[in-house]
């Protein structure tokens, strides 16, 4: 078993949305991380505010505020799972509800060093 | 509540449920006197509750050995709230109740220990209450508390028990709803608000079972109707300086006859199959007495049979004992006298050696009816039948 990364990009924003949305959306990623789970294969992630964020960068470590990319470029959270291979996280990422929201699902390998 | 939060983050982690449960009543006591009772009081309190769960765990999630199914899902922000409002929502709440009764009254749990859990985690009584229904000191009930935790913990998660297993666990089940109704009915402590808490949620626990499918067996039904007889009694078994009025002397017209009413729906989904169990015969009993117009007038005859037939499945000297006194209902005391006698095994028992009093004096053996209700008088602790007792002893001097 290997450990795989799901980068988020773009999706919908859902802090501007109405509760009932909010909780729909809510729902939905719960649903898919649920199966995850129950197939003992999710290690853990983290949503992440499109709002606030900060950029450090340079030697100098100049400080921008971001939103630092377009919509569809910001990432918008993560998820580490433990699957057989490639082929298998690739296979669950599919099942992904950010697919509703025009967002992407960047899956890569961890890296054992 | 605490049902829902064990479930949520396993046996191991009880205390952090029932102290959740505590912050939110804790809340509830701070808010409520100041901006009045929500409108929905219950919604209020799984709000905070739900909301305080959230909070701690995204605080201590990291820290707690989680169940495996969902520790992720717990420690994640993707799905932390959604899973605790699921764990938390009305439906779930009902069935966690079930788990968590099959989970307190687990056989590797001993009996007493179950019911002092689940009068602790199901009922939520807190320890001096339980202290004060089982007639013993806050410490006895500390320790007892302890070991069965110990005991819930190493369950590691609620489940219910699996279709083979079902039958067996049932009846671990009932036998300590039924005695928490005991501990309840029977009491020989004064304390009467304690007394009618046992009762009402040992109804209501066996309610619960009976509203499952999975759970809904005739012995379930069977129990409910048997308890749901006695409670209809309840009124009319104490008189008004809360002496002991007993069967054959009661005012029948304060029997509750809703009550009576209810237990009967429950008898008649109990005895639909065969054959009887231990519950399905005492409750049909208990309905015997329910529908008779006076005591004379019972029908003593389908009582000794029901009798025999519980003696075949339960040969216990208690059911020997209550044939007996059925027995000189229907054929006299001299009868009854003799049947008591073959009783063996209840010489320690106040009720025994009253019910032999009663016989004796009936028979006009004063002096052996006398003795007979010193010793009854000298082995109760319940100060309102000593006073029976004494006052039956005197008349005969």
């Amino acid at each position: 078993m290997s450990k795989y990364m799901f980068l988020f990009r773009g999706g919908s924003d859902m802090q501007n949305a109405s509760p009932a949305d909010q909780q729909a959306g809510m729902m939905k990623w719960k649903v898919w991380m649920d199966g995850i789970a129950a197939q003992g294969k999710l290690v853990g992630g983290e949503p992440l505010n499109y709002g606030e964020g900060k950029v450090l960068s340079g030697r100098a470590k100049k400080i921008t505020d971001g939103p630092f990319a377009e919509a569809k470029e910001i990432v918008g959270g993560y998820l580490i799972v433990d699957t057989a291979n490639m082929d298998e996280a690739v296979e669950l990422g599919k099942g992904c509800p950010i697919f509703d929201n025009d967002g992407s699902v960047e899956v890569r390998t961890v890296m054992q060093m | 509540m605490v049902a829902a939060l064990t479930r949520l983050f396993g046996t191991r982690h009880v205390d952090l449920a029932e102290d959740i449960v505590q912050e939110t009543l804790l809340k509830a006591m701070q808010e409520w006197p100041f901006r009045g009772v929500p409108d929905q009081p219950a919604a209020w309190l799984h709000r905070v509750a739900r909301n305080l769960a959230i909070d701690r765990l995204r605080r201590e999630a990291r820290g707690l050995e989680l169940l495996k199914e969902n520790a992720a899902l717990l420690r994640s922000e993707w799905t932390l709230s959604s899973t605790v409002n699921e764990a938390m929502s009305t439906p779930a709440i009902a069935d966690d109740q079930l788990r968590m009764m099959f989970a307190c009254c687990h056989p590797a749990i001993p009996r007493e220990q179950q019911v002092a859990l689940a009068l602790k985690t199901l009922c939520g009584f807190s320890v001096p209450e339980i202290a004060r229904a089982f007639v013993t000191n806050e410490e006895t009930i500390n320790k007892r508390l302890y070991r069965a935790r110990e005991a819930f913990r190493a369950l590691g998660r609620i489940e219910f028990p699996s279709e083979s297993e079902l039958r067996g666990r049932m009846e671990h089940v009932l036998g300590t709803i039924y005695l928490l109704f005991n501990e309840g009915y029977n009491s020989t402590s004064h304390e009467e608000l304690i007394r009618e808490d046992l009762i009402e949620e040992a109804l209501r626990l066996c309610d619960l079972l009976t509203r499952n499918t999975a759970t809904d067996t005739p012995e379930a039904h069977a129990l409910l109707a048997l308890m749901l007889y006695h409670s209809a009694r309840s009124e009319a078994r104490l008189d008004a300086h809360r002496d002991i009025v007993l069967l054959k002397d009661q005012d029948r017209s304060k029997w509750d006859r809703e009550l009576i009413a209810l237990a009967d729906r429950h008898i008649d989904l109990a005895v639909t199959r065969q054959p009887l169990s231990a519950y399905q015969a005492e409750a049909a009993i208990a309905a015997v007495h329910a529908h008779a117009s006076s005591f004379a007038e019972t029908d003593w005859a389908a009582i000794i049979s029901l009798y025999d037939e519980l003696l075949r499945m339960n040969p216990s000297p208690v059911v020997r004992f209550n044939r007996a006194i059925a027995v000189a209902q229907a054929k006299g005391p001299a009868a009854g006298t003799i049947a008591l006698d073959e009783v063996k095994g209840l010489e320690g028992s106040h009720l025994y050696h009253a019910a032999r009093g009663d016989l004796l004096r009936d028979l006009s053996r004063r002096d052996e009816a006398r003795e007979a209700y010193a010793l009854a008088a000298s082995l109760t602790r319940s100060p309102a039948e000593t006073e029976l007792l004494r006052k039956k002893r005197d008349a005969l001097a």
